[in-house]
């Protein structure tokens, strides 16, 4: 066989595979952990609302006590750019902050290693997380530069390595952004703990965690930290070509819960994106729930509130239906 | 002049370098390669540095790993990208041993892995969702990971300055295939970012440190090949607010034979010790000609 040939060959034999697996229907999602998982769909119709008092009616429909806790919220802070909205809004971080300070935590602090830019401060600014945090920078750790130690066996490598910080928090807030994303189809809670990774171990970015399957890595992230809560920033989300490029889209809400796979699958449903069709939620199946049936949605239902998110090309087939 | 800016900058540094003899990111904080590179670098050849230059680089140097590669930090096991500032290091202070040629093997045995023969495969039938010339060999973070800009021109920074002590065809090669990565990487506004100009068909921006990074790694080439790019640098500089953007641009311009302003001696000094050593480094009276490789290999 000539070179051109096996390309020829190689090429439609990969081809022909892609299209199997993409008509391929999904197999049925297994039950999960046992019991339901409560999800707080709470409205803001802009960053003016009463944040506080919001989380505070989530927080309380979900049942989670931080009393005596060391908290560490965790923005989805990545790039900035002005005409669009990239970052979790600072007004959702300085309510985070003052919520946990009041509901009796022990220490309440604020963690981010964002995956391209190196400097973090700087993000920090541009997105006002300075200007509208109070004692920002005294409860401010970058996570790409914090010290570090290993944990065993994570997503099949022996050692990993994770901040400090992460790894003494009580509890760790994902306080995500609710965007579509062109690699994950969407980022939400889960997906948040990728600014976990720090990048003076694994770069920027954090390449690593593409090798190791992005989809792969969403879930081993949320298996190896357990003690977490979600509050998704989807006053205003992003669609289209997220999570940079795309476009604001108000969805008016704050969605909360103890179980992030839970969170996700609301939000996807809020978003107008079918979460059984997201390769991460699949594979984190036994690790929340998915279904629709399982969860219990508190607050809003997902029909008052659903608004479809634009999607690329390439994630049209997501569409709820 | 300078003095206020430049002295405030390496009291900082002077004043928190770890007992181990190396620096962390900030003060008081594990000590990492990276920050204590740009360290050594900002404070060799200032008075009554010597001894303490020494116990830095003995720490580094016990975090060689018997492949050559350097580990970045204590509390890491395995080597990364800052094996290149180790041997750019080793350079400065003179030391051209079988240790630093373990190290320099170890960089040319290291490739990006989006050149393997089955990304160049999908490359070819336009199965990659990124429109990225995969022909050419640049560095990654970590071996077994795809190449970015800014490990690609740290490890060309090293390689060039350690190159006349290294007669090789294989790392003259590896250069020009390092340089020939970041020119095919750039985006299509003029700059750099970490090395992706192009995702799902949608052009990408660049970034002012990268872009920074970027010309540091081409010093050498042709100013007229790098027009376009340094009026892109020139344009970051005038706008970003980020400090180590400026930094890195600032360096990076004076490689290309230009001047930028100095900045204003009263600009604060952060807890930051790696922007400390850069800003350092960048400054007119600063050793930022430690990372010129005077062009190619």
């Amino acid at each position: 066989m000539n070179r051109r040939k096996f390309l020829i060959l190689g090429g439609a034999a990969v081809v022909g595979t892609y299209a199997g697996t993409k008509l391929q229907k999904p197999p049925k999602l297994p039950d999960g952990p046992a019991g339901n998982s409560g999800v707080a769909i709470i409205r803001a119709r802009s960053y003016s609302d009463d944040l506080v008092a919001r989380m505070l009616e989530g927080i309380r429909e979900c049942g989670l006590d931080v009393r005596g806790k060391r908290v560490l919220l965790k923005p989805n802070l990545v790039e900035f750019d002005s005409s669009t909205v990239i970052n979790t809004d600072a007004s959702v971080i300085a309510a985070a902050v003052e919520v946990f300070e009041r509901l009796g935590a022990a220490e309440v602090k604020i963690g981010e290693g964002p995956g391209h830019r190196r400097d973090t401060l700087d993000l920090a600014d541009d997105a006002r997380y300075r200007a509208t945090v109070p004692k920002f920078e005294r409860i401010f750790t970058d996570l790409n530069r914090d010290d570090v130690s290993p944990i065993r066996n994570f997503a099949g490598e022996s050692r990993f390595y994770f901040p400090n910080t992460v790894l003494a928090a009580d509890l760790i807030v994902s306080l995500a952004k609710m965007k579509t994303h062109h690699w994950a189809g969407a980022t939400l809670s889960m997906k948040n703990f990728f600014g976990i990774v720090p990048g003076s171990v694994y770069g920027w970015p954090k390449n690593k965690l593409h090798y190791l399957g992005i989809s792969e890595s969403i879930v081993a992230l949320n298996r190896a930290f357990r003690n977490t809560f979600a509050i998704v920033d989807g006053v205003v989300g992003m669609e289209g070509n997220g999570p940079i490029q795309g476009t604001p889209k108000p969805a008016g809400v704050l969605v909360m819960g103890r179980d992030l796979v839970a969170v996700d699958a609301t939000c996807c449903r809020v978003m107008g994106i079918d979460p059984e069709k997201l390769t991460y939620l699949r594979q984190a199946a036994d690790l929340g729930h998915v279904r629709a049936e399982r969860i219990e949605q508190r607050g809003e239902t997902v029909a008052a509130v659903r608004t479809n998110f634009a999607l690329i090309d390439e994630y049209k087939d997501l569409r709820l239906g | 002049m300078g003095e206020l800016y430049l002295e405030s900058r390496l009291e900082l540094l002077r004043s928190s370098q770890n007992p181990d003899g190396g620096w962390g990111y900030f003060r008081g904080k594990q000590s990492w390669l990276e920050p204590t590179a740009y360290a050594m670098l900002a404070l060799h050849g200032t008075p009554d540095s010597e001894a303490s230059l020494d116990r830095a680089w003995k720490l580094i140097r016990s975090w060689q790993l018997p492949n050559g590669s350097f580990r970045p930090g204590g509390e890491v096991q395995d080597g990364t990208w800052v094996t290149a500032q180790a041997v750019t290091l080793a350079c400065v202070r003179g030391l051209y041993d079988p240790n630093v040629t373990r190290s320099v093997d170890w960089m040319l045995r290291v490739v990006g892995a989006e050149h393997s023969v089955a990304m160049r495969t999908a490359s070819y039938f336009h199965l990659l969702k990124t429109k990225l010339d995969v022909s050419h060999q640049g560095w990654p973070w970590r071996d077994g990971n795809a190449s970015w800009i800014e490990p690609t021109v740290h490890t060309l920074v090293a390689l060039k300055k350690v190159a006349q002590h290294y007669p090789s065809a294989e790392l003259q090669h590896r250069v020009r295939e390092g340089e020939a990565m970041i020119l095919t990487r750039r985006c299509s506004d003029g700059g750099w970012n970490c090395g992706n100009p192009n995702v799902l068909n949608f052009d990408l921006p660049s970034y002012p440190e990268t872009t920074g990074l970027a010309l540091i790694g081409l010093q050498g080439r042709s100013p007229a090949e790098l027009a376009g790019p340094l009026a892109t640098a020139r344009r970051f500089l005038a706008e970003t607010k980020s400090s180590l953007a400026k930094a890195w641009l600032t360096i990076a311009l004076r490689f290309h034979g230009e001047n930028p302003a100095s900045a204003p001696e009263d600009a604060k000094v952060s807890g930051d010790v790696m922007l400390a050593a850069l800003q350092t480094l960048g400054h007119p009276a600063g050793n930022y000609r430690l990372l010129q490789t005077g062009g190619r290999a």
